[in-house]
């Protein structure tokens, strides 16, 4: 059955009854007629407003969650690159610091290790020397087949202390070095909550009929902490280093 | 007499704590605890035993501010030297942690010769 045929069925008698009120001139049935057809139509026109405003709310909804998507994608998006950025940069100084600093070490290990090999072959052809003399004269010769191992150690000695001082003091530098896994984890930490954020709210758009999710934005609890500073993200007044810090503490008083 | 002090040092990075400790160690204090964040801590310092807190800022749980207030608001622990080391620059939050009763700010990444400088200043003026 087509749609005309359908309306056909259900408006025919009443229109009938419309003219033939009219033809016959009789205003009551007119009326009753025309309040029969309005009747009609009112549970349908009700659908189309109950449509209509289902309709908005859903544009509303999609509206607030395209605008936090427009404000993801504008700023926190670049932000979070400018930061990831910054992590990269952070590990790679700290990686070159490391290798620069055991590059260091290693040399100075080697030279001690060496040095203190042609010592223990010294000393050992010293104990391997065929006996010279007797008495006095096997005695000074003795002494004087020592003297070169003992100027030998004489020589080694500070150089070995020396060494060892550098390389100890390379390897507490190696040790500080590490300190950017504290920042860089940081850092990628608050870009793992914004990639969270963002998950939701495609989720968001792609359910509409769902509830809106609840926005937090970044670093907006200030004694949560913000994080380390990242050049073209951190706003507002931070300290250069730390005699700024000094500087801005004595000012207190402190 | 001050290298017995027994130190607790409150980072959420295993890294950094491992850092500090072996500063300190490098310093002359052997003696070091520590922490993840200020929920762990602050049991830890109300049962006693700490005498030098070193905490950082930015700590899931509790934030390292809210370990000092509460470390301030604690009669047997008002007194207690603390020093903040954290990547936390903004000068409002320095002004903050100073009015919060930090004994000493550090910034990260910091150098070995700025945390014995901090130390030795706190310790001295607690003489």
């Amino acid at each position: 059955m087509s749609n005309f045929q359908v309306l056909k069925l259900e408006y025919g008698a009443c229109v009938d009854a419309l003219s033939e009120a009219l033809r016959g001139g009789d205003e009551t049935a007119f009326f009753t007629a025309v309040d029969h057809i309005v009747r009609m139509r009112e549970p349908q026109t009700l659908t189309e407003i109950r449509k209509l405003t289902g309709d908005l709310q859903k544009a509303l909804e999609r509206f607030s969650i395209e605008s936090r998507l427009a404000d993801i994608a504008e700023n926190e998006i670049p932000d979070a690159k400018t930061r990831l950025s910054h992590v990269i940069k952070m590990t790679d100084e700290a990686a070159h610091r490391t290798l620069d600093l055991v590059e260091q070490s290693g040399p100075l290990a080697e030279r001690t290790a060496r040095e203190a090999g042609v010592l223990i072959d010294s000393l050992q052809t010293y104990r391997d020397r065929p006996p010279v003399g007797s008495g006095f004269e096997s005695v000074v010769r003795s002494i004087d087949a020592f003297l070169p191992v003992v100027r030998a150690v004489e020589a080694f000695l500070p150089a070995a202390r020396a060494d060892s001082e550098r390389i100890r003091k390379n390897l507490a530098d190696v040790l500080l070095a590490q300190g950017y896994q504290d920042l860089t984890g940081q850092i990628i930490r608050s870009v793992i909550k914004l990639v969270g954020e963002l998950e939701e709210t495609l989720a968001s758009l792609t359910n509409l009929s769902g509830d809106i999710v609840e926005h937090t934005t970044l670093g907006e609890n200030p004694d949560q902490g913000h994080g380390p500073v990242v050049p073209g993200v951190t706003r507002g007044e931070v300290a250069s280093g730390q005699t700024d810090v000094d500087e801005l503490l004595s000012g207190l008083g402190m | 007499m001050s290298k017995d002090l027994k130190f607790l040092v409150v980072d959420d990075f295993s890294t950094m704590r491992r850092i500090i400790k072996n500063l300190l160690h490098d310093l002359g204090y052997p003696n070091v605890a520590e922490a993840d964040d200020g929920k762990t801590a602050l049991p830890m310092l109300q049962a006693g035993g700490y005498d030098f807190l070193i905490t950082d800022w930015n700590m899931p749980g509790m934030p390292g501010l809210e370990l000092i207030k509460a470390v301030r608001a604690d009669a047997k622990l008002a007194k207690m030297p603390v020093l903040m080391l954290t990547a936390e620059a903004k000068r409002e939050q320095i002004i903050e942690a100073a009015q919060a009763g930090v004994n000493g700010y550090v910034i990260k990444p910091f150098t070995a010769e700025t945390l014995k400088e901090k130390l030795d200043k706190i310790l001295g003026a607690g003489k």
